[in-house]
């Protein structure tokens, strides 16, 4: 059993659906599978070779990825009451044509 | 053994996480994840990891719960056993690797630090900990104000 491979493992699923998922709400999840991957490295690697300055710099990792989620959900939320959808392909095309009218009007 | 279900579940959760069309479930497979994370931590020794991992845990699960509730679509498939099982059994052969496969760690470096005295001596944290916090108020603060400027 090791960890790090585990960790690594979990880190790749992460990035494979931060590529390829269009809600943003799954976007989100993979960025919290991400920051737990790193976490899990971080705590058991401490916690193996005995350092309990790993487990004190994790409340710094977990504050600053509560902060993160927090400004990304509100940033969400924003966004998807702007364009009436999660949806991240319908967002870009209707920001294309937003733009696209803009440029006519000029 | 338990170690090896545990990293079964976790990886099991993360894709059914990822890979599940309904937003509420995906949420649920999520809360595993972060159960499991946070029982891994307490068998390994990390007790104050696990506790922080649980809280932390539970209040990004209420958030998403939430915002999945206001902000999530409905699927355009309908739930599919069949598809469930797939993906759980693709959970399973993703973690296989972390089961058999081992990478070489670096041993232990002296008598290392206990966590009080790491706590002590990184005392400085709390201080970046609330500069954080300010700047993410600030940042929440100039999100509403300029919605509301736009309205």
């Amino acid at each position: 059993m090791d960890f790090v491979i585990l960790s690594l493992v979990m880190l790749a699923i992460g990035i494979y659906g931060l590529l390829t998922n269009r809600q943003l709400l799954k976007v989100f999840i993979s960025l919290e599978l991400i920051a737990t991957a790193a976490t899990i490295d971080f705590v058991m690697l401490a916690s193996t070779m005995g350092l309990g300055m790993g487990e004190a710099l994790l409340i710094l990792a977990f504050s600053v990825d509560t902060a993160i989620s927090a400004v990304i959900l509100a940033l969400l939320v924003i966004v998807s009451k702007r364009y009436g959808t999660s949806d991240l392909s319908k967002i870009i095309e209707q920001m294309r044509q937003k733009e696209e009218t803009e440029v006519d009007e000029q | 053994m338990i170690f090896e279900i545990l990293a079964i579940g976790l990886i099991v959760s993360a894709v059914l996480a990822l890979f599940l069309d309904e937003i509420v479930y995906s949420v649920a497979a999520l809360s595993g994840v972060f159960v499991f994370t946070a029982i891994i931590y307490l068998l390994n020794g990390a007790i104050f990891a696990a506790i922080f991992q649980f809280v932390v845990g539970i209040g990004t699960l209420a958030v998403l719960f939430l915002s999945g509730e206001m902000l999530g679509e409905k699927p355009s498939r309908k739930f599919s056993p069949l598809r469930t099982a797939g993906l759980i059994g693709a959970g399973f052969l993703l973690s296989l690797p972390a089961i058999f496969l081992s990478v070489s760690t670096p041993s232990p470096v002296g008598s290392g630090v206990a966590l009080s005295d790491a706590l002590w001596n990184l005392r400085g944290v709390d201080v970046l900990l609330q500069g954080l916090l300010i700047l993410t108020i600030a940042l929440g603060i100039i999100i509403v104000l300029y919605e509301r400027r736009k309205k």
